[in-house]
């Protein structure tokens, strides 16, 4: 079986990886660095980049724990970056290391569908080769949305993909969007040493996810002085003397060196071919069926070019899936699981099913809630803003989580496993949580859901 | 104290014309513990009595404060920003919002210091 995968992220090359454990000959066109964007432009660098600022917040607060720290505390801007695109690099050779053990043979180009089986790679010479493919996996990945609105010239007004490459510190930045890259670019760029002001259209951070939770953070970043104006609509934006100036619908203006445009991702399927060959689009983004096929029979897409979250891990579990079906398979996948995490400071994660959404389908619900701020162990490392709050349905079966608050990312996935196996609040209840951890806040927070909490009234 | 007057969620409010300067009670601060964040709204918030304008967090807790009267916010006290134990030090002393009041009639359904003694003790 030849299988050719389009897209080296963490959909695409998992799904290459997978089929070529299966047996599959496989190659996999990819026409920049292997990773994605989760690996060169998002997840990995972003979260480098956060692993500074985390280490400069420890220093500063180094004081309230005991600590005299003299002399002076300053970012090195081009070693912070230096450390993280070292990180990438070792990160890629990792997978290309990968992908060569596993017999995967690596394209360098830009791939197109030409017909059913065939694919055209065209290199950056531009020669072409044509591959025959009995089965194709797209996984082409997304680009981030630009607005007309905004005079994108990369230099003052840029996305998540140039502000990784920015030289210096901005004196002052405007962030439009307050979703999860805008929350972790604006508390980045607030904790270097830039005033930020981030401007979101719905009235709450973090808009997908519950108000409280949203509210945690804001707070958070009231504290870290970042200015947020939510439920606010810009009509104008222009580029004047190296300023970009916002002008906003209730006619206030915002000023800033800087613009990042944060408002969300589309895919990315330009010259792809697959219309040509038959394949369906909704909405821009690929049709496919539980199993992941398109509407063209032997051709799968997964990750960011389908109608699943934008999210690495979900297109990994795709790639997966795609790459066990094109081998024969009958696999699908479970979206009632899927965990979204948000490294800010507090972390924000949650699965499932949030409170909006449970009020907005009329499922009946109820919640359990902690604060980490009552743990022993929070108290004692220093970090306790923030609670645990779990949803479960009316059969006691845990539906949603949110957490807010220390190391709540790798919290979170004791909740997810919960939710993805449907074990009950009484379930989870009775297992032992170590003490002193976080992770009693997640006991608590269930056994709250029953009332029976010890640690709280 | 005696120039004060008291809502039941531990807030103080000084009348100075149709303004009123907000702050919690010392009573309020010692439940609350050592401050570590004052969240203030931003100036020109509108709120209803009763609303929460903001959130005391302390070690122990993160509180909503309550407004006890209806009105916009002309002033913040900045300097709880950067020093939230200043509310500690003189919870008196340290007003936290100021308030344009809409609607003086309110101010009746306040307490007088004595009254707001009794409550606490209750």
């Amino acid at each position: 079986m030849k299988i050719t995968v389009i897209g080296g992220g963490p959909g695409g090359y998992v799904a290459a990886i997978r089929a070529a454990m299966l047996g599959a000959d496989v190659t996999l066109v990819n026409k920049s660095k292997v990773g994605g964007t989760c690996l060169n432009l998002g997840c990995i660098p972003t979260k480098a980049l956060l692993a500074t600022t985390e280490k400069l917040q420890t220093i500063k607060d180094a004081r309230d724990f005991g600590i005299k720290v003299n002399g002076e505390i300053e970012i090195d801007f081009m070693a912070m970056m230096n450390r993280k695109n070292k990180i990438i690099g070792q990160l890629v050779s990792g997978i290309e290391f990968l992908l060569d053990k596993r017999k995967v043979r690596l394209l360098n180009g830009t791939g197109r569908v030409i017909e059913k089986n065939k694919v055209q790679v065209k290199y950056e010479d531009a020669t072409t080769e044509i591959i025959d493919a009995d089965k194709i996996i797209i996984a082409t990945g997304s680009v981030p949305i630009v607005p007309p609105l905004f005079p994108y010239d990369r230099i003052n007004v840029f996305t998540s993909d140039e502000a990784l490459f920015l030289e210096e510190v901005p004196e002052s930045i405007i962030i439009v969007g307050g979703g999860v890259i805008g929350c972790e670019f604006g508390q980045f760029f607030t904790k270097i040493g830039a005033k930020v002001t981030i401007i979101e259209m719905s009235d709450q951070l973090l808009p997908f996810e519950d108000p409280d939770v949203s509210k945690q953070l804001l707070r958070a970043f009231k504290k870290d002085k970042i200015k947020v104006m939510t439920g606010e609509k810009i009509v104008k934006c222009e580029v004047k003397d190296n300023r970009v100036i916002v002008h906003l619908e209730n006619g206030k203006i915002v000023e800033a060196e800087k613009m990042l445009v944060s408002v969300g991702r589309r895919p990315y399927l330009e010259n792809l071919g697959i219309d040509d060959v038959g394949v369906k689009l909704d909405k821009g983004k690929v049709e496919v069926d539980e199993n992941l096929q398109t509407s063209v029979e032997g051709i799968y897409a997964i990750g960011d070019v389908v109608n699943s979250p934008f999210l690495a891990h979900v297109a990994s579990k795709e790639g997966m899936v795609a790459a066990e079906n094109a081998m024969g398979g009958n696999k699908t996948v479970d979206y009632r699981a899927v965990p979204r995490c948000v490294y800010t400071d507090p972390e924000v994660a949650a699965v499932g099913i949030t409170e909006k959404e449970a009020k907005a389908k009329g499922i009946e619900y109820h919640t359990g809630q902690f604060d980490f701020r009552a743990l022993g162990k929070a108290q004692a490392i220093g970090s306790y803003q923030g609670f645990i709050k779990i949803i479960v349905d009316k059969e006691d079966k845990i539906i949603g989580a949110s957490i807010v608050g220390p190391h709540a990312t790798d919290l979170l996935t004791e909740l997810t496993l919960a939710v993805h196996l449907g074990i009950t609040a009484t379930q989870l209840g009775d297992v032992i949580h170590p003490h002193p951890t976080l992770s009693e806040g997640i006991m608590e927070a269930i056994h709250a859901v029953h009332n029976s909490c010890v640690h709280a009234l | 104290m005696s120039n004060l007057l008291f809502s039941t969620d531990h807030e103080w409010v000084k009348v100075e014309g149709n303004v009123a300067y907000i702050g919690i009670t010392d009573y309020a601060q010692k439940q609350l513990g050592e401050i570590v964040y004052v969240e203030l709204p931003e100036v020109d918030d509108a709120f209803e009595k009763g609303d929460s304008f903001g959130v005391i967090e302390s070690v122990k807790a993160a509180s909503d404060a309550y407004i006890p009267v209806t009105g916009k916010i002309v002033e913040i006290n900045e300097e709880l920003v950067d020093s939230p134990q200043l509310v500690n030090e003189d919870a008196f002393g340290n007003w936290i919002v100021k308030v344009e009041m809409s609607d003086l009639s309110e101010l009746e359904e306040l307490m007088n210091s004595q009254q707001y003694e009794a409550y606490c003790e209750e």
